[in-house]
């Protein structure tokens, strides 16, 4: 019983293999360190964010009087100063936080899962099914990204979940096509022509040798589209086709723009924008060191 | 036109041969593991006209010190030593002086070169672009030039105005060795020339190879890890393990009384064809595997895989030191003869396998 | 020879063509598609503890021949025979339990391992994939045919193939192959990519597992001097055919075949006072979609007669168990076009 237990815990560990490794080369690598700082301390905040946030992002901060405090700087009250509307504006940025991630997570998770069952069955099985996948690939790859999330978001009703929605049909395409030309270099491999020569099934030749050998890749593809998803919210929430019961980094500077504070209010403009910018370098950083390390010749002209 | 073409045949054919001298050639690659001593003092001599091997097996070394004659090591590695060619340092040369050296005084050929040709020219216009840079001819002239290389590789002139991708790979490869003879450079580097190609190309080749050689007097380094190719091609021969000469000397004299365990190692697991009704010696192998150059023993670096190995030999490096006509460093050479009955032994190499 | 029992394959009259693929565009266009005849009528039986060379050189289809006795093609034509059963057209699970019995060992040690597994994880897969034994058979199973390739299972086990030599990792994949108990091993240049100190051993084992464990073995090789020291009996192709076969012995030292000569002779020795003669054959081999009428060879020999050029010539027995296919050896009493001109003398002897 024992000894079952032992080898269960063993094979989760092979098959996290990949993931450790990745992350043990990858915090080698300065710049990667730094990425996944900051990405960690995001996560962090995301996490506890109801905790931490000293006000509720809706609440209309009063002052002693008994007014509405419209537009007030940074104070030892309201460290980031408060918006048009009398919020918090720390609050309102720290419970952002968790919109972007969840929509980025979510979203870029589809986007792996649906452009590596695409790339393996095309890259795999090559043939008649490559052709149809691909084509289908190139009918996607022609929509332009924002109208077409645009009308999208539109005709679906501004919630999470439709830009999530949304995000994942715009993405799978870019990530299908690498993920088939990486599927392609390793179906030539011999130890995978061996493992046919063995009576091997495809499913069983697809989990074991082509899946383990092309993480690397669809780790990067994920990483890189946790950066695209959260862009893309942010650009939606700012033409306004946000979901307005929530907060997100987008919709604050969206509203920041509606209510003409965009020049006057810095601490309520600012925040946001540094927020993405921070989060989407980190991703960046991650993804450079990553593709780095995985492309020999990258390396070879560090 | 024709007249033409006898003077560049006749300058072609004029050019001295080259003499080639190799002083304490050390290489170290900048490496995650810290610096790898690739090539560690070696030093050799290719009079005028004559043909040197370089023989060895995968990461010896041997590709390194050809690559390091015509400068083309990547930039993370450090060269010190000196290559003189007709006395001019090689490594101290400048852009100018290098390009003036490469292909009209060093020529080079290397396994994968059918990979070098480009593929929007025609081999043709190739070969001619590579006369014409370094000799001031018309085109046609350098074109009959082209025709007469062709030939002597066995391909059809005609083909001269097709792309590579027409060409198969060994046709390819044929195509760049006639490119490496354009110039008739004086010296010429030959890295696994024919390896790529099928047995009865490859001996046709070498032999053309070797006739040139001979019959317009050029010099010639031959890298290779077939012996046989260098003991019917070359007149002194070095051995090289994990970048380091071991043996050096005529080949004759180092392929039939080697001095060095790893050369007798090395000629008795080469198969062997023999005549009819002799019987086959049995084939030994080597058991263990090349040290790891970013951190290498101490001592003698074949002492791992040697079955003669001693408490001196893993403890202090031998240095080339006179045996016969050779050079051979190995603390034990006195002993070669009583070494040389047991390497034939498949066993004595066995013992070592069980001791790992 | 078919009615022995001791054969274990036997390939009749095998023919392997390959279409050359079109795009879409020119199949619709009407263009043809080329058929290279990689394979094209060979006949081959190897027995029990018996290892047969196949030499020649690239492009001759000797590789396509191992591929298709070992079913990674389906012949287009002909038969293979493994012990009494046809498995020339097998599919589905029979064909899974015929790629059991017969296993292949690859060129490239580099590529032919699964760099993410440990040597008992490659060495286990075939038992998991034909689903043979429980735990502790498997188990024994892999130690048992690590200690046949000679590496130790308490030191190896582990191990993964990038902390392995190029010879260790062959000898892996010899082990992957006997762990099934096979009955039929491919080995396709299984050699030519180690180093030439290694390659004995390598050479060795597997001559000993075949006379071991009663095994068929197809040595796949364009190195004639290795085939010298492990095969029984060498065939020599040119071009989708068998020229020659015969003993290693006869083949090696007195071929007979005008192609097999120079293929010999072309071995360059290690003995430089032993002057060899020098070879010439002029012309390239013919493209395999494109094949001659008559003698495959006759376009480079300089033997060659109007016979040559127009009929092709059969596997003649020109000595005992000694056959080759070339008008020379033609019994004189056997005309097979009077009008035309036979080949007198061997051109090269």
């Amino acid at each position: 019983m024992s000894q079952t237990i032992h080898r269960s815990v063993a094979w989760v560990f092979r098959a996290l293999l990949p993931i450790v490794t990745t992350f043990r080369m990858l915090i080698q690598d300065r710049f990667a360190l730094w990425g996944l700082s900051i990405f960690g301390v995001f996560i962090i905040v995301a996490i506890i964010a109801p905790w931490i946030a000293p006000y509720d992002p809706f609440a209309p901060m009063m002052t002693e009087t008994g007014r509405l405090m419209r537009l007030a700087p940074p104070s030892s009250d309201h460290w980031l100063g408060t918006t048009a509307f009398g919020n918090d504006v720390l609050s309102q940025l720290i419970m952002g936080s968790r919109v972007a991630l969840r929509v980025g997570l979510v979203a870029a998770l589809a986007v792996g899962f649906i452009s590596t069952l695409v790339g393996v069955i095309s890259g795999y099985f090559g043939g008649i099914i490559d052709d149809i996948l691909m084509r289908m690939t190139d009918v996607a790859l022609s929509i332009p990204t924002l109208p077409f999330a645009i009308v999208a978001v539109g005709l679906l009703g501004p919630s999470v979940d439709n830009i999530i929605l949304v995000i994942t049909l715009l993405f799978w395409r870019n990530g299908a096509r690498i993920i088939r030309s990486v599927v392609l270099t390793e179906r030539e491999r011999v130890f995978v022509k061996w493992a046919r020569a063995a009576g091997a099934s495809h499913l069983h030749i697809i989990l074991k040798h082509i899946l383990p050998n092309i993480l690397r890749v669809v780790f990067l593809w994920v990483t890189m589209s946790v950066a695209f998803a959260v862009l893309t919210e942010a650009s939606l929430s700012f033409l306004g086709l946000g979901d307005p019961s929530i907060t997100s980094w987008g919709q604050m500077l969206n509203t920041a723009f509606a209510s003409g504070a965009l020049r006057s209010a810095w601490w309520w403009v600012a925040p946001p924008s540094l927020m993405l910018i921070a989060l989407i370098s980190s991703l960046y950083l991650i993804g450079r060191a990553y593709e780095e390390q995985t492309n020999p010749r990258l390396k070879d002209h560090s | 036109m024709s007249i033409e073409f006898e003077t560049l045949r006749g300058t072609l054919e004029k050019k001295p041969p080259v003499r080639l001298q190799v002083q304490d050639l050390c290489v170290t690659y900048k490496s995650a593991r810290g610096p790898m001593k690739a090539i560690s003092g070696v030093s050799f001599d290719v009079e005028p006209g004559s043909n040197f091997g370089l023989v060895g097996e995968s990461g010896c070394g041997k590709s390194t010190v050809v690559k390091s004659l015509m400068r083309l090591l990547p930039a993370s590695a450090t060269t010190s030593g000196k290559v003189l060619l007709d006395g001019n340092d090689v490594l101290a040369m400048n852009r100018q002086q290098l390009s003036r050296v490469r292909w009209a005084q060093i020529a080079l050929i290397t396994q994968s070169a059918m990979n070098s040709l480009d593929p929007v020219f025609t081999v043709g216009d190739q070969i001619v672009e590579s006369i014409r840079a370094h000799a001031d001819v018309k085109h046609a002239v350098a074109w009959a030039r082209a025709e007469e290389l062709f030939a002597m590789v066995g391909l059809p002139p005609e083909r001269l105005k097709e792309f590579p991708h027409q060409f198969s790979g060994g046709m390819r490869q044929r195509a760049v060795i006639a490119m490496a003879f354009s110039l008739n450079a004086g010296l010429l580097l030959a890295d696994e020339p024919t390896t790529a190609l099928d047995p009865i190309m490859q001996d046709q080749i070498m032999s053309r190879i070797r006739d040139i050689q001979k019959r317009l007097h050029r010099s010639m380094v031959l890298v290779t890890h077939d012996i046989a190719v260098v003991s019917e091609t070359c007149e002194r021969v070095a051995i090289m393990y994990a970048g380091r000469i071991v043996e050096t000397g005529p080949t004759h004299d180092v392929l039939n009384k080697a001095y060095h365990p790893y050369t007798m190692g090395l000629q008795n697991a080469f198969p062997k064809v023999v005549a009819k009704g002799e019987k086959k010696p049995p084939l030994i192998s080597i058991s263990g595997g090349v040290p790891d150059l970013a951190n290498p023993p101490a001592g003698c670096q074949f002492a791992p895989r040697c079955p003669f190995a001693t408490a001196q030999c893993r403890a202090e490096e031998p240095m080339l030191r006179t045996a016969g006509n050779s050079l051979v460093a190995c603390h034990h050479m006195e002993r070669a003869t009583e070494f040389r009955r047991a390497a034939l032994k498949a066993e004595t190499w066995r013992v070592e396998e069980t001791l790992q | 020879m078919s009615g022995d029992n001791t054969t274990v394959i036997e390939g009749r009259n095998l023919k392997t063509h390959f279409e050359g693929r079109n795009g879409l565009i020119s199949a619709m266009l009407g263009g043809k598609s080329e058929t290279v005849h990689a394979l094209d009528g060979v006949d081959l039986h190897i027995d029990k503890k018996e290892i047969v060379g196949i030499v020649g050189e690239s492009g001759c289809g000797k590789s396509t021949l191992g591929m298709t006795l070992a079913r990674m093609y389906e012949p287009t034509s002909g038969q293979i025979l493994f012990g009494q059963q046809d498995i020339t057209n097998l599919h589905g699970s029979k064909l899974k339990s015929y790629r059991g019995s017969a296993q292949i060992i690859f060129q490239d040690p580099y590529s032919s391992l699964n760099p993410r597994l440990t040597v008992e994880q490659i060495i286990r897969e075939p038992l998991n994939i034909h689903r043979i034994g429980n735990e502790t058979e498997k188990a024994a199973r892999v130690a048992e045919v690590l200690n046949r390739v000679q590496m130790p299972p308490e030191t190896y086990l582990h191990r993964f193939p990038s902390n392995l030599s190029g010879g260790q990792r062959q000898r892996v994949a010899i082990a992957r192959a006997l762990v099934l108990r096979p009955e039929l091993i491919v080995a396709d240049e299984p050699v030519s990519m180690l180093d030439v100190s290694i390659q004995a051993g390598i050479l060795e084992l597997l001559n000993q597992l075949s006379k071991e464990l009663d095994l068929a073995v197809l040595y796949i090789s364009h190195d004639i001097a290795t085939v010298g020291y492990i095969c029984d009996r060498v065939a020599v192709m040119y071009l989708g055919r068998i020229v020659e076969q015969g003993s290693s012995d006869d083949v090696m030292h007195s071929p007979l075949h005008p192609y097999s000569d120079r293929l010999m002779a072309a071995v360059p020795s290690i003995d430089a006072t032993a002057s060899r003669e020098r070879v010439h054959l002029s012309g390239e081999v013919p493209s395999p979609t494109n094949i001659p009428a008559g003698c495959r060879f006759a376009a480079r020999c300089p033997a060659a007669t109007a016979l040559c050029h127009t009929v092709e010539p059969e596997l003649y027995e020109a000595r005992p168990d000694h056959k080759v296919r070339c008008h020379l050896y033609l019994p004189e009493d056997r005309d097979l076009r009077p009008d035309l001109e036979r080949p007198k003398a061997h051109p090269f002897a």
